[in-house]
């Protein structure tokens, strides 16, 4: 047990390098650099960066080095805890990540439990009432939700929201609040944004998760120890919730690995729509930039979290699931 | 009733498109059902706020913000008088309609650090020099006057005695020299001088004469640098046009607060641990973010508004600089309003939107014009009125042929035949474009400015190889030789490989819908033979294709190219930098030479003549110059224009009602840096 572990976390080591690697090269991989990129943006708006103060910038930035002599330069500041400069921000990468991330796991926690407070117990309902009208009500609108991609369905949302509630267009805070410190009142501020982003982000994984509640609850619902449990007179819910949605909820143990990750970056397209302040957007704009160490950090980030994560579910399926642990030995 | 609204409005919003599939077929969209010439109505009277240089006519006593005259009362800032220049030496604003109340947040959106030139351009009053409302005569600004020497080698400019810092330090002609010699000379900072700064490749230096007296010296004439030191350029830019982010600009700097960045005021090793305990690689990067106004609050500056909360936090915001150094003709201190507030919108869709419901006070930056018909539908209720801005440029979508592009051979000598190129301009209808993406509002025509504009050559030039003709186009074609046709009608190509097929790069998500216009235009060239390949490409990746000569043409703006020599490089490839229409030649033309490629076009090296000798030519000559070099550009087609002098880039103005002195129309120009043109320091709220 102890040597399987072991081995995990030392595989688990070799495939964040070999990520942070991969990330680099492939940040690198478009033609150009990030001051290409900044010439575009500001032809773009209407600006300009002359020749001189390109080659100043690039200078600056150490983008005349060769790929190699700058991965080697981020690996040493990240060994002292640095994780470089965000260009296009002017600050420390770590900074620029540190103020995103509370309120991304924020948005991503409620998503997360409007998706599982939802489609559980509609799942289990499904499943034990199959074919009934409600099944049928549950499968439409769940195959409504699989259909409109997220993106889609904020601008929807956002449209109904200001136009019939008079709600604020995007965003997490009323623009009074954007700038304050924590308090209560920003909390309470806070949550009565949060319902829109968590609903939007959480309809197409509910959805998922709805129908794959059901059909693994079909399954064991028709196997023999089911049969054995009512004819030996147990109360309908302990036949059904003490084991077929135990054996049921595997899968989502097993896919705990890529919450994780999820949970960090948040949606990329949808939090853009939605203007969220969120790491999904910083991510795309690094990219869209050639910011190479906010990019690469974020990447290198999610990789680390997918690892971790993989490996958690790893542990809690053996723990959960005994025939795992026992096939094992 | 409501429902059509939404989908209409959603129409209107690009569904993301913009985002998801980076393109802005909204455009087309909503233009189907608009009535034309929509937008011709919201067009206004050309006007804005006078500059008072009569130094009789300037007020005697001064009034200040309530909040200012406050912390005065409780010591915490000397009386306004002492904070203003000497009364002879301020800057008097004429406001345009009336003497303002003080007060009031101005709301706006910004799309993230990226996005420094929404506050720089409000800000861009400790300019050196900048120019009047119309956008064609110098005027003073940071510097109260000017002189050329009879030579042109020597550029003199005279400061306000007794102006301040906005912590309450003396501007000098010691923050000049400082900036010269400690930022600019230091190779470290600056390892390549500015081209601005440099008459032929020779460099200009700079001389205190006293302390409100500097000049600018050049080993030859160089009288053009006084529009250098007006235009939006690195030289004349003050802290807040340049400096603002990853730039130098300036000529001047607070010497007092940099100081203790610099290794020559310790020592590098004192710098550099500074630098690594704020977390930044080495005291270059240090001071790079010290230098930011919009990043570093602390910064001492010369702007009427000052960053609170820096630029790459959640809100941009700015309060108002106690000591700035105008009042309008009551004497009052200026701005009037206390402080904008920029709100970060994490895609311009969802500012169109909070522009809709009324969240900003005056925006004109990230409005698009495709969602016209949403604002004017939705005026009443935001309490906004709508005002369209034109542009003077004279293409919004220009076709820029790559003059020097290298691959396809038979696509090589067809891009450098003048016939081919004047064909393919002569095969676009205009009209059709301006209606369907420009709701009627651009002017159809070539790529030469409007003929309101110093270098203009004139409103006949206008129209020149910028019509439809689609006969003289096909004979233009035959005449090359293009004459054999497959079965659809297309022309073959003269290698015998099959059809003739033009490459065409685009870019999506940009303030102009490209690749939708190449739509239309690949369907208008189906009458000429001439079938086209549309590629819409990632904007960076657009512009390597561009700097290695491998796009045969590609859409993009000639946005400022109306100022011929300030801003060259949407129009004639001279600039190395970025540059649509040849980037082989614009290197040759850059280094004298040295690299790059030199054109057989004896007409573009004509230009090329024509341009590097009006920078120490005398005005008279240079704008004689500025109208040849356009009519070369027109005649040959080096870019092919479409569609332009429109409010499509960022000329869509929302305006709340509550604000009073906003023009009804103000120039929209990069050389003015568009609003600062209309002095927002006058702007009010009513």
């Amino acid at each position: 047990m102890v040597s399987y572990i072991v081995r995990r976390l030392l595989l688990a080591a070799l495939t964040v390098l070999a990520i942070s690697v991969l990330s680099f090269i492939i940040i690198h991989l478009p033609p150009g650099d990030y001051v290409t990129s900044y010439i575009s943006s500001m032809s773009a708006s209407g600006s300009a960066v002359s020749e001189g103060e390109a080659a100043a910038l690039r200078e600056q930035l150490g983008l005349d080095k060769p790929i190699t002599v700058q991965y080697m330069k981020w690996m040493v500041l990240m060994m002292q805890g640095n994780f470089g400069m965000a260009m296009e921000w002017g600050r420390p990468v770590s900074d620029v990540i540190g103020d995103r991330l509370l309120l991304t796991v924020v948005i991503s926690v409620a998503a997360i439990i409007f998706t599982w407070a939802i489609a559980l117990p509609i799942g289990i309902y499904s499943a034990v009432y199959r074919y009934s009208f409600l099944d049928y009500v549950f499968t439409f609108v769940g195959f409504v939700g699989l259909a409109i991609p997220g993106f889609l369905l904020a601008l929807i949302v956002m449209y109904v929201g200001f136009a019939w509630f008079g709600a604020n267009v995007g965003g997490l805070f009323s623009p009074d609040y954007i700038e304050a410190e924590w308090s209560w009142a920003k909390v309470w501020d806070l949550t009565k944004h949060l319902p829109i982003p968590a609903v939007v982000l959480g309809v197409s994984g509910t959805a998922q998760l709805i129908r794959i509640m059901r059909s693994n609850l079909l399954d064991e619902l028709r196997k023999p120890y089911v049969t054995t449990a009512r004819a030996r007179g147990l109360p309908e819910y302990r036949v059904i919730l003490r084991y077929p949605v135990r054996v049921a909820l595997n899968p989502f143990v097993s896919t705990i690995g890529y919450l994780l990750p999820y949970v960090v970056s948040g949606s990329i397209i949808v939090s853009l729509v939605l203007s969220l302040p969120t790491v999904g957007p910083l991510l795309l704009k690094a990219l869209i930039a050639q910011d190479m160490f906010l990019a690469g950090t974020i990447v290198l980030l999610l990789g680390v979290l997918t690892v971790i994560g993989t490996f958690i579910s790893d542990l809690l399926l053996m723990w959960v699931d005994p025939r795992i642990r026992l096939g094992r030995q | 009733m409501k429902l059509t609204r939404a989908l209409r409005v959603l129409a209107g919003l690009g569904l993301a498109g913009t985002l998801a599939m980076g393109s802005g077929w909204a455009a087309a969209q909503s233009a189907a059902p608009a009535a034309p010439k929509i937008g011709a109505s919201l067009i206004g009277k050309l006007e804005g706020p006078e500059i008072v240089r009569d130094a009789k006519a300037f007020p005697k006593t001064f009034k200040e913000a309530p909040a200012l005259a406050a912390q005065v009362k409780a010591g915490k800032l000397p009386a306004v008088d002492k904070r203003l220049p000497e009364p002879s030496q301020l800057f008097v604003v004429k406001p345009l309609r009336e003497v303002g109340k003080y007060g009031g947040n101005w709301r706006r959106a910004f799309t993230g650090p990226a996005d420094h030139e929404n506050g720089n351009r409000i800000n861009s009053a400790d300019k050196i020099l900048t120019f009047d409302y119309t956008g064609t005569k110098i005027a003073p600004s940071l510097a109260r006057d000017w002189k050329i020497s009879d030579d042109g080698k020597t550029i003199t400019i005279y400061l306000r005695k007794g102006a301040k810092w906005s912590d309450g330090k003396p501007f000098t002609a010691n923050d000049f020299i400082f900036w010269y010699e400690d930022i600019y000379l230091n190779k470290n900072i600056v390892p390549t001088p500015f081209f601005e700064f440099q008459i032929d490749g020779k460099d200009g230096t700079m001389r205190k004469i006293d302390d409100y007296t500097v000049a600018f010296e050049f080993p030859e004439p160089y009288a053009f640098f006084v529009y250098q030191l007006a235009g939006s350029t690195a030289i004349g830019a003050g802290l807040a046009t340049r400096g603002a982010f990853q730039n130098w600009g300036g000529a001047y700097a607070p010497a007092h607060y940099l100081k203790q960045f610099l290794p020559k005021y310790s020592s590098e090793d004192a710098v550099n641990k500074k630098a690594k305990e704020l977390g930044f690689d080495n005291w270059v990067s240090l001071l790079r973010n010290r230098y930011s106004w919009a990043l570093n609050p602390e910064l001492p500056v010369m702007t009427p508004w000052k960053t609170v909360s820096p630029i790459n936090s959640p809100t941009w915001s700015m309060e108002r600089n106690p000591y700035f150094w105008a009042v309008d003709t009551a004497g009052n201190q200026l701005p009037y309003i206390d402080r904008i507030t920029m709100t970060l919108a994490e895609n311009t869709e969802v500012a169109n939107l909070r522009a809709i419901a009324g969240e900003y006070d005056i925006q004109e930056r990230h409005m698009h014009l495709s969602k016209l018909p949403v604002f004017l539908e939705n005026a009443k209720r935001g309490n906004y009125t709508v005002r369209l801005d034109p542009g003077l440029n004279g293409a919004d979508v220009a076709l820029h042929v790559g003059n020097s592009y290298e691959g396809d051979p038979e696509m090589m000598t067809l891009l450098r035949n003048r016939d081919f190129r004047r064909a393919l301009a002569l095969g676009i209808d205009r009209d059709q474009l301006n209606e369907a993406f420009w709701l009627g509002v651009g002017t159809a025509g070539n790529i030469a400015p409007s003929p309101d504009t110093i270098f203009s050559p004139g409103a006949e030039w206008n129209k020149k190889w910028g019509v439809l003709d689609i006969k003289q186009a096909n004979e233009l074609l035959d005449k090359i030789g293009l004459t054999k046709k497959d079965s659809e009608g297309y022309r073959q190509r003269l290698d015998g490989k099959g059809r003739l097929r033009v490459e065409m790069v685009t870019v999506g998500g940009q303030f102009v819908p490209y690749t939708q216009v190449a739509e239309m235009i690949k369907q208008q060239w189906r009458k000429i033979g001439v079938d086209v390949d549309i590629k819409e490409l990632e904007r960076n990746l657009a512009f390597m294709r561009d700097n290695n000569n491998e796009n045969q043409i590609i859409t993009w703006a000639n946005d400022g190219s109306e100022m011929l020599f300030l801003f060259p490089r949407h129009a004639i490839p001279v600039d190395a930098a970025e540059s649509h229409m040849g980037m082989a030649f614009a290197r040759w033309y850059a280094s004298k030479g040295a690299s790059g490629k030199k054109p057989d076009d004896p007409e573009l090296l004509r230009a090329f003549d024509l341009f590097r000798a009006s920078f120490g030519a005398k005005e008279e000559d240079r704008i004689r110059n500025g109208k040849e070099i356009w009519k070369i550009l027109v005649d040959n087609v080096y870019s092919i224009g479409t569609v332009g002098q429109s409010p499509a880039f960022m000329g869509v103005r929302l305006v709340k009602n509550n604000m009073g002195n906003v023009p009804e129309r103000q120039v929209n120009a990069q050389h003015v840096r568009t609003p600062f043109s209309s002095q927002p320091i006058t702007f009010y709220f009513k």
